[in-house]
């Protein structure tokens, strides 16, 4: 556990038993209240929600683009180690992997539990629509999970066959099951890994720019009807956005898991450099979104316009100003301004928690706003607030994905067992 | 009803013998089927003998016992090949055993009609899963100069096809401009569009919505999964999504009866059963116009400001109106060429 120890007392997971139980205990709470809202919203069908056909698309729907922001970002966060070759980047690549899959799991679950007929989530791979942004990212969704796992694996197998044949215990029992039967530890067994590992990412980096990410910010900006969407530059906003929240994540992940379940010191080189990228995606997606809110506002279209208006003064507001605007991007950027404070671990996860939330509010105000003013007028106008049915399936299934992540993080060796240095 | 006071103006006096009426209209049964090549004799047998029938003194089976010989003897094939509405596969009146034994073929006589050659604009009513005439693309004109904003419409509307709360597929959008007393009052009725190039067809993901030949944007409640994208594509705010809610508490047992939108019956209302978690629009009332009648709104209208047809006929109504310089469609710039058109 303790860095001095051998590296073959492989034993990743919580330090601390009480916090362990306390987390699980935290999960399992959320579990429960997400199981039981989502047995109400199974029951009750879609009128469990405050969504009208005014206002189609609410808080499933936002979650949903959130997480698969927060894979995409993860993954090309991850790629900077094992496609661009970025050393110090080594030490979180298989976190940001295992992340960008769990992230997935979860905006699979969100989008499945949106469906006004779940039980018909397989149909849209036995019917196609050639023309249907929604239909190609179906199937872009699981090509990216289809690589994110090849990924995860020739990125882990070497130390999974180094767990199976010197650990013992289930723990090298399920080492040895992922392996896949290749349990080779030779160096030419590990170069082989690496190849392929670039392969896969070369094949994912556009997958998840341009499809899964990109192909989300499609989805919405194909929408002509919806003048906010309908714009060019929408889906590279969603894109950065999207990277700016993987980094964010990405950074969390690391001063946790570093501090809690390795125990070990924060490598501070590492954590600045991750922060200055974290800024500078802030720095990014601010400044596009301001080019996007230019371009639309002096373009005068009334629904533009009008929609901007319910943004920044209507009764939501708050989540722009104080959410996005505030824990998105002012609060992080003064956390990320100073170098000492670049180099503090505390801090620099306080910065990611905040942008990881920030973006949250991002996603709400993309999806909900556009669907307030109706497309015609004279029609009614929309009002959307989640209920308490749909705050709480959130909860249940984002705590579906911190609990996968736990127990990856408590089975699987996500951080590199030579510490990262090759 | 008091005789005494003799008939009263724009009252229909039913005093007389009314069967005697009847009677008088009645044409002559030998001297018409003698117009005919056929047994004059063996058709009044047969009429005569179809009245006991009817009347329960004779049973079909005996009268087919009787009668099947002499028919086939008299028309031949032509006995021979068209299906008996007796024995018709689906609603059989009379025993298996002489239906077995009779020579004429078992089928549908819907079957029949599909086999006839259409003829221009005759209305082949009761031919299964056909459109109307075939080859028609439907269009409606609204002529807002008649429209006087009574909502009939959208009230017939919500009877025919039995729309639950929250779906209405059409609603009248009303608009005042100016200020008392100089106020003008704009009243736009909203169907769906069927447009020409529909954004929703467009972004379904399962293909669950369609143009169909005659023009009409159908929704396939079987395979439709409620992602509701198309509801967020359409430039009109004609979709609506079913949230399973019912008029129980207003009306006992309202879902009972449903409508067979798209020609498809499907029963009683249940919940979680389509189009429950759906996205419903207006079909133009297809089930009717496959009947060869018009949609609820159309015929409605109070005004006849609604009016129906096919685009297709350069000669048709519809056509003229919608070539006329008053016609317009909504959101012209959105590229979706709406086969609903608007006289100024």
């Amino acid at each position: 556990m303790a860095t001095d120890h051998s590296r073959f007392e492989f034993d990743p997971g919580f330090v601390s038993d009480r916090l362990r139980v306390a987390w699980y205990a935290f999960v399992g709470v959320l579990l429960l209240a997400g199981g039981y809202a989502t047995y109400l919203r199974i029951t009750r069908g879609m009128a469990s929600t405050n969504l009208t056909s005014t206002t189609p698309w609410g808080a499933w729907v936002a979650f949903y683009i959130y997480f698969v922001g927060l894979s995409a970002g993860a993954f090309l966060v991850s790629t900077l180690a094992n496609v661009f070759g970025v050393e110090a980047m080594h030490r979180i690549d298989r976190d940001a992997l295992f992340a960008a899959i769990v992230s997935m799991v979860v905006a699979l679950l969100f989008v499945w539990t949106d469906l006004g007929r779940m039980d018909r989530m397989y149909h849209p791979f036995v019917w196609r629509q050639f023309t249907s942004a929604l239909s190609w990212e179906v199937h872009a969704y699981v090509a990216y999970i289809g690589v994110l796992v090849t990924e995860l694996y020739f990125s882990m197998r070497y130390d999974l066959a180094r767990v199976a044949e010197r650990g013992s215990g289930l723990r090298a029992r399920i080492s040895g099951l992922l392996t896949l039967g290749r349990r080779a530890t030779t160096e030419a067994s590990r170069a082989a890994d690496r190849t392929w590992l670039k392969r896969a990412g070369v094949v994912g980096i556009p997958l998840a720019i341009f499809m899964v990410h990109g192909g989300t910010g499609v989805l919405f900006a194909v929408s002509k009807a919806r003048p906010y969407w309908n714009s060019g530059l929408f889906p590279v906003i969603f894109i950065v956005s999207a990277v700016l929240s993987g980094t964010a994540l990405v950074l969390v992940l690391y001063v946790l898991r570093t501090r809690l379940f390795d125990d070990e010191p924060v490598d501070r080189d590492l954590l600045d450099q991750l922060a200055k990228l974290l800024a500078a995606f802030v720095v990014v997606d601010v400044a596009l979104t301001a080019i996007e809110a230019l371009i639309s506002i002096v373009s005068f279209h009334p629904h533009v316009v009008e929609t901007w208006q319910i943004i920044a003064f209507g009764e939501m507001s708050w989540s722009f100003w104080w959410f996005m605007v505030g824990f998105g991007w002012v609060f992080p950027l003064v956390l990320l301004s100073k170098r000492e404070w670049r180099r503090t671990p505390w801090l620099m996860a306080l910065a990611g928690l905040s942008v990881v939330i920030g973006i949250v509010a991002v996603r709400f105000n993309i999806v909900v706003p556009p669907q307030i003013r109706p497309v015609m007028e004279g029609l009614p106008h929309g009002s959307y607030f989640p209920t308490a049915v749909e705050w709480a399936t959130s909860a249940g299934m984002i705590a579906v994905g911190l609990l996968l992540y736990t127990i990856g993080a408590e089975l699987l060796p996500l951080t590199p067992l030579d510490g990262g240095d090759h | 009803m008091s005789s005494s006071d003799g008939p009263q103006p724009g009252v229909p006096d039913v005093g007389r013998d009314v069967d005697a009426m009847v009677d008088e209209e009645t044409a002559d049964a030998r001297e018409e089927l003698s117009k005919t090549d056929h047994n004059t004799d063996l058709g009044i047998a047969m009429a005569a003998d179809a009245k006991r029938v009817s009347r329960g003194e004779l049973s079909a089976e005996a009268y087919w016992e009787r009668y099947d010989e002499a028919a086939e003897r008299e028309f031949g094939d032509a006995y021979r090949e068209t299906p008996n509405p007796s024995i018709e596969s689906a609603d059989q009146t009379i025993d298996a055993g002489v239906a077995d034994s009779m020579s004429c073929s078992v089928g549908s006589m819907g079957s029949v009609a599909c086999d006839l050659p259409a003829d221009g604009d005759a209305v082949d009513a009761g031919t299964d899963g056909d459109e109307t005439g075939g080859d028609e693309r439907w269009g409606m004109v609204i002529d807002l100069e008649k429209c006087v904003g009574c909502d009939s419409c959208t009230v017939a509307c919500k009877a025919e096809n039995r729309t639950p709360p929250g779906v209405s597929y059409n609603v009248v959008m009303e608009e005042e401009h100016g200020e008392f007393p100089d106020v003008t009052r704009t009243n736009v009725p909203r169907p769906c569009m069927q447009c020409e190039n529909p954004p929703c067809v467009q972004v379904c993901p399962v293909s669950a919505t369609y143009k169909m030949d005659n023009g009409v944007v159908n929704v396939d409640y079987d395979r439709c999964i409620g992602c509701r994208y198309c509801m967020i594509a359409c430039p009109y705010g004609a979709r609506y999504f079913d949230f399973g809610e019912n008029y129980d508490d207003e009306v006992a047992e309202a879902g009972e009866v449903t409508s067979p939108e798209y020609g498809v019956d499907r029963g009683e209302r249940e919940d979680g059963e389509s189009p429950v978690g759906n996205v419903r629009k207006c079909s133009f009332c297809t089930h009717r116009l496959e009947r060869g009648e018009e949609p609820a709104c159309v015929e409605t209208c109070i005004g006849d400001a609604r009016n129906m047809g096919d685009l297709d006929d350069p000669d048709s109504e519809v056509s003229e109106m919608a070539d006329s310089s008053r016609a317009f469609q909504l959101k012209e710039h959105e590229g979706t060429d709406p086969n609903v058109y608007y006289l100024k």
